[in-house]
């Protein structure tokens, strides 16, 4: 349904003319929200990323960081295909592709699996392209800032090691954040 | 064992110690200013932080603390000075150079008109707490404060650049139309006091009117108050009244500046909002006077008197003008964050067609009031 909100639009009295009033009724409402956030601070809406962070609503349709699925045995699903470095349009996967000699019926693993977030765009191209449903981009985990570049590269251990929902130890946001929450749980 | 005193330090010990005490007056008052006007950039920020419900700059730190963001001043500052000081190319260089100096000089001579206290008595020697007394001192301020114009402009000129040189049209347009109405606005205060010494007017506003009330420049001029907090207001160039620069969306005569020669165009309008509250707390609500409080102590109407020593007077005399003028830089910088901009010719209009007629009939009034009374 659409809201009709008429405007008054009828001309200014001779007090409003004058400004003062209305500054002053003006200042009363900024006052207000002063004094309230001096002396209440809980009212101040902001959030002091990365240290807090609000929980990201609902994993579905967001595109975090990436993570690099296993199988039950606990090798990778991925089959170092080349289909994400292929379609990903910053070029920052960097896969470098091994043989199982063991009769793996996989045939192929990934020796190598370097992911550069500094360049990447978050685009999920790479997780469309998969046909092994090998990566995704699910672990809720949003990469900051950091101090260094080394900081922002993935590489293959790194990938397999966040499973959903656990802390990445990546980037200085994401330390400033486990910081963080360590001494929220500590009290 | 005697020292020998060179004949000429006998000879002129009266106009050295003038020499050596107006120095550290000098020294003191430019240490307060520069110190208070750099914690108005961060309470700028906080201020308005805390009005829009944000918790406004704490980042900056020195060892883990972050003091609620006190060293973001500082942080600031070294910031601006190690960026790139850039001249445009075919600008003016000299005249580029001349014009933050032009800005932020004004404004900082200006205090030398400003009272900060009564006097103080150290071993014989009777100290006036004000650099530099004139008998001129509204008409001293409202003269150098005019030349900060030529900072506006020459900036936009010096850069040629299009932008920046219709900022300083804007600018100049501007301030010189205030600068009318805010010298309008204190001809009813002079009027009162019958004089333009800014601290002779402090000392007549330790009266008391009808034995009781404070005989401040607010309870005989409360609409030229006002006249003069918006005039004021427009003359230092911020929101409302600020067009000339625009932060946002226009683009202002400092276009072409960056490194500390920006910093001086941003810091002489912090110092502009000190003058303007030590003007207005100076003209309008007493200056250095607390009520009551007479050299020798609080001297109550209704009759109790409390005799309080000397330095202690002078103490609460400084902390007095201190107190205000902190609270009418508060008072300005919420001003500022409340009432949206202006258009340029309702700015014009609001100065040509408003401020100045009002303040030339607060000057008929005050003038047929004290006429009427006399
Ligand atoms: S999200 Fe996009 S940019 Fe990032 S790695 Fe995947 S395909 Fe490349
Ligand atoms: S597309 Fe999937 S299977 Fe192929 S290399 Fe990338 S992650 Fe591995």
């Amino acid at each position: 349904m659409i809201r009709i909100k008429k405007v008054d639009n009828r001309p200014l009295t001779l007090l409003e003319r004058l400004y003062f009033t209305e500054v002053a009724a003006g200042m009363l409402v900024t006052l207000r929200h002063f004094f309230r956030n001096l002396f209440k601070p809980s009212n101040i809406v902001t959030v002091s990323y990365p240290e807090e962070r609000l929980p990201l609503p609902g994993n579905a349709r967001l595109r975090t960081r990436h993570r690099l699925k296993v199988r039950a045995d606990g090798t990778p699903k991925c089959v170092a295909c080349y289909m994400c470095q292929t379609a990903c349009p910053a070029y920052c996967i960097d896969i470098t592709a091994a043989e199982y000699n063991d009769g793996n019926p996989a045939e192929k693993y990934p020796r190598g699996f370097d992911i550069d977030l500094s360049r990447c765009v978050m685009c999920g191209m790479c997780v469309e392209a998969c046909p092994e449903d090998a990566i995704a981009m699910d672990t809720g985990d949003i990469p900051g800032g950091a101090l260094t570049r080394e900081e922002l590269m993935m590489d293959k251990r790194e990938l397999l090691r966040n499973l959903p929902g656990e802390p990445s130890l990546l980037g200085a946001s994401t330390r400033l954040h486990n910081e963080w929450d360590r001494k929220v749980k500590k009290k | 064992m005697t020292l020998p005193i060179p004949d000429f330090i006998l000879l002129n010990k009266g106009p050295l110690v003038f020499l050596g005490v107006s120095f550290l007056k000098v020294c003191v008052v430019f240490g307060a200013v520069m110190g208070f006007a750099a914690l108005l950039t961060l309470a700028e920020r906080k201020v308005s932080a805390l009005m829009q419900d944000r918790v406004g700059p704490n980042r900056a730190s020195v060892f883990g603390f972050a003091l609620g963001g006190l060293f973001h001043p500082a942080a600031d500052g070294l910031k601006l000075i190690f960026k790139e000081d850039f001249v445009p190319r075919w600008g003016d260089k000299f005249l580029f150079t001349l014009a933050p100096l032009l800005a932020l000089f004004p404004v900082l001579l200006l205090f030398a008109a400003l009272p900060f206290g009564n006097y103080i008595d150290i071993a014989g020697l009777r100290i006036n707490l004000q650099i530099a007394d004139f008998n001129l001192g509204v008409l001293f301020i409202l003269a150098v404060s005019s030349l900060a114009i030529y900072g506006a402009f020459l900036s936009g000129w010096a850069s040629r650049n299009n932008f920046a040189l219709l900022g300083s049209l804007r600018a100049a347009a501007q301030m010189i139309s205030y600068e009318v109405a805010l010298g309008l606005t204190l001809v009813g205060v002079l009027m009162v006091y019958g004089t333009a010494s800014l601290q002779d007017i402090a000392q007549a506003q330790g009266e008391l009117l009808f034995g009781w009330l404070p005989a401040w420049g607010i309870v005989y001029q409360p609409f030229a108050f006002l006249l003069f907090l918006a005039a004021a207001q427009a003359e230092n160039k911020r929101t409302p009244f600020d067009v000339v620069e625009g932060e946002s969306e226009i683009i202002g005569y400092f276009l072409e500046y960056s490194s500390m020669r920006f910093a001086s165009f941003m810091f002489s309008e912090f110092i502009e909002i000190i003058v303007i509250s030590m003007l207005a707390a100076t003209l309008f609500f007493g200056g250095w006077q607390v009520p009551y409080l007479q050299a020798s102590g609080f001297v109550f109407p209704w009759g109790t008197e409390i005799p309080l020593n000397h330095y202690l007077v002078v103490l609460l005399q400084v902390g007095s003008i201190s107190v205000k003028t902190v609270f009418f830089s508060w008072l300005l910088l919420v001003i500022r964050w409340t009432v949206p901009r202006f258009r340029f010719d309702q700015v014009m209009t609001l100065c040509w067609k408003g401020l100045l007629p009002l303040a030339l009939l607060n000057i008929l009034v005050t003038g047929v009031l004290i006429w009427w009374l006399a």
